[in-house]
């Protein structure tokens, strides 16, 4: 089986540890490799995914059944568009639960669409404990711990098992000093045009360069992983 | 060949989702190979046959010519379960009929399965017709069915009250229908497919279809909760034990 594209997760129960950052380089990433991608912003009034990649991204809400419709139906839809979701931590509960209930892992895989979980760690209990429940209730989706290294040290990294077989951990290094306000003003965007409109110095632009590239490396790595994962499974369906 | 079975399903009210059970039922039998025909006593309209068309009769079942229909049949038709949908009210009327025309004699003989699904209501009057029914039924299947589909507020019941009926019936089992979401209920009524069809998104004639996944998620969640309930009553087994033994030989 061959994949024809992916839905990435990226989710923490924790607010403000990089979420979104992480789903505007993503998106990104798969733009410059020339995927249609289509962003989903499932954070509760804030739009900030929205404000960065407005022409890619739909703001959506699970909250009642018609928001779930709206979202879900289109994610399974139109198998050949990548997709990201940045899902705000006030849905975390709410979106694993309807996505286990409903069976989207399962549909997505019939579909030839790998799913991908990128959980941003973070050493509390709730995180912890969250994600033990995913890796027990989403055996068929690539489930990445990611280490936001603006966050400080990974000293709690044990706590995240690796799935066997599945995708390594991501690593978010941190951007240098001075180099986060151009970045966070929207409607910044990590596309090489962009970068190089904005009336940024070009000492700022070639380490945000330098950056990108760290970032897309490891997101190059997770997408081989999941594609090794998959011909591994397949390999084992056949024989 | 298997001896027939009989199921009954029945409430003293309507809207407490006799037909929804009765649905649910027809669904399980099919998925374990399980001929199946069905009555709707809804006469002359007839949910049940709406959504089962294909081995759905529907009868007036007060009629002696409807029940000869019903009865008369039960060892040469070719179906081994026949699902009786009884209408509102009807319950206790039809239990007592059967009494009269010497079914319940063959039942107790052990030479028909009869199994009764008595659907709860969210009032006391139904707890009233347990009592009733508990009179003429003997040791029949009773299963007694709490439907929380369409989120009724049971527990509205004092338990020690509840408790005392539901022990009148000897080796009643109790089952849980848990709540399926409104509108994804809905939209399979608007189909008018069984919950399977609207699950493997098929229509009526088993052309494809085009519900929405999420929905179809939801039923199919639900519809698997409700299988385990009968799962767990072991259902199979009583309706069809030789089947079941035979299953079990090939499995080795």
């Amino acid at each position: 089986m061959s994949l024809r594209s992916s839905i990435t997760i990226v989710a923490s129960p924790r607010p403000r540890v990089g979420k979104t950052l992480l789903a505007r380089l993503l998106a990104n990433f798969h733009l410059q490799q020339d995927r249609s991608v289509a962003a989903f912003d499932l954070n509760a009034g804030e739009r900030t995914l929205a404000q960065f990649l407005p022409e890619k991204t739909t703001v959506a809400t699970i909250r009642d059944i018609n928001g779930q419709m709206a979202l879900f139906d289109r994610l399974v839809a139109d198998e050949d568009t990548t997709k990201v979701i940045d899902l705000g931590h006030d849905s975390f509960e709410l979106f694993f639960s309807v996505t286990h209930q409903i069976g989207f892992v399962e549909e997505a895989r019939r579909r030839s669409v790998a799913v991908a979980i990128l959980f941003i760690v973070t050493p509390d209990h709730t995180s912890i404990e969250a994600y033990r429940s995913l890796r027990a209730r989403f055996a068929r989706a690539a489930l990445a711990p990611v280490h936001n290294e603006i966050l400080g040290p990974a000293q709690h990294r044990d706590k995240y098992p690796l799935v066997g077989g599945g995708p390594g951990l991501v690593r978010l290094p941190v951007l240098a000093p001075g180099l986060r306000r151009y970045i966070e003003t929207p409607p910044f965007s990590f596309a090489e045009s962009n970068m190089a409109a904005a009336n940024i110095p070009l000492a700022a632009h070639i380490e945000l360069q330098r950056w990108l590239r760290r970032i897309y490396l490891e997101f190059r790595e997770l997408d081989l992983r999941i594609l090794l994962a998959d011909l591994q499974a397949s390999i084992r369906l056949n024989s | 060949m298997a001896r027939p079975a009989v199921i009954l399903v029945g409430a003293d009210k309507g809207g407490v989702g006799k037909t929804t059970v009765a649905r649910t039922l027809i669904d399980y039998f099919g998925a374990h190979q399980t001929p199946t025909r069905a009555f709707d006593t809804e006469w002359p309209r007839g949910t049940l046959k709406r959504f089962h068309p294909d081995l759905t009769e529907v009868v007036d079942v007060t009629s002696v010519s409807d029940q000869m229909k019903i009865f008369d049949t039960l060892g040469s038709a070719e179906a081994k379960v026949t699902v009786i949908d009884v209408r509102a009210g009807l319950l206790s009327s039809t239990l007592q009929a059967l009494t009269d025309i010497g079914f319940l004699e063959s039942a107790k003989k052990g030479q028909i399965t009869f199994a009764v699904f008595h659907i709860l209501g969210p009032s006391i009057a139904s707890l009233e017709e347990i009592a009733e029914t508990a009179r003429v039924m003997g040791d029949a299947n009773y299963f007694l069915v709490k439907n929380f589909i369409n989120n009724t507020t049971f527990f509205e019941w004092d338990p020690a009250t509840y408790n005392s009926y539901f022990k009148r019936i000897k080796g009643a089992e109790e089952i849980t229908i848990p709540k399926l979401n409104e509108m994804a209920y809905e939209q399979v009524e608007v189909a008018s497919v069984p919950f399977v069809s609207f699950v493997g998104n098929k229509g009526a004639k088993g052309e494809a279809a085009n519900y929405s996944f999420v929905l179809r998620g939801y039923v199919r969640h639900w519809l698997g909760n409700v299988w385990g309930e009968f799962d767990r009553v072991k259902l199979v087994d009583l309706v069809a034990p030789k089947m079941e033994s035979n299953v079990r030989q090939v499995a080795g």
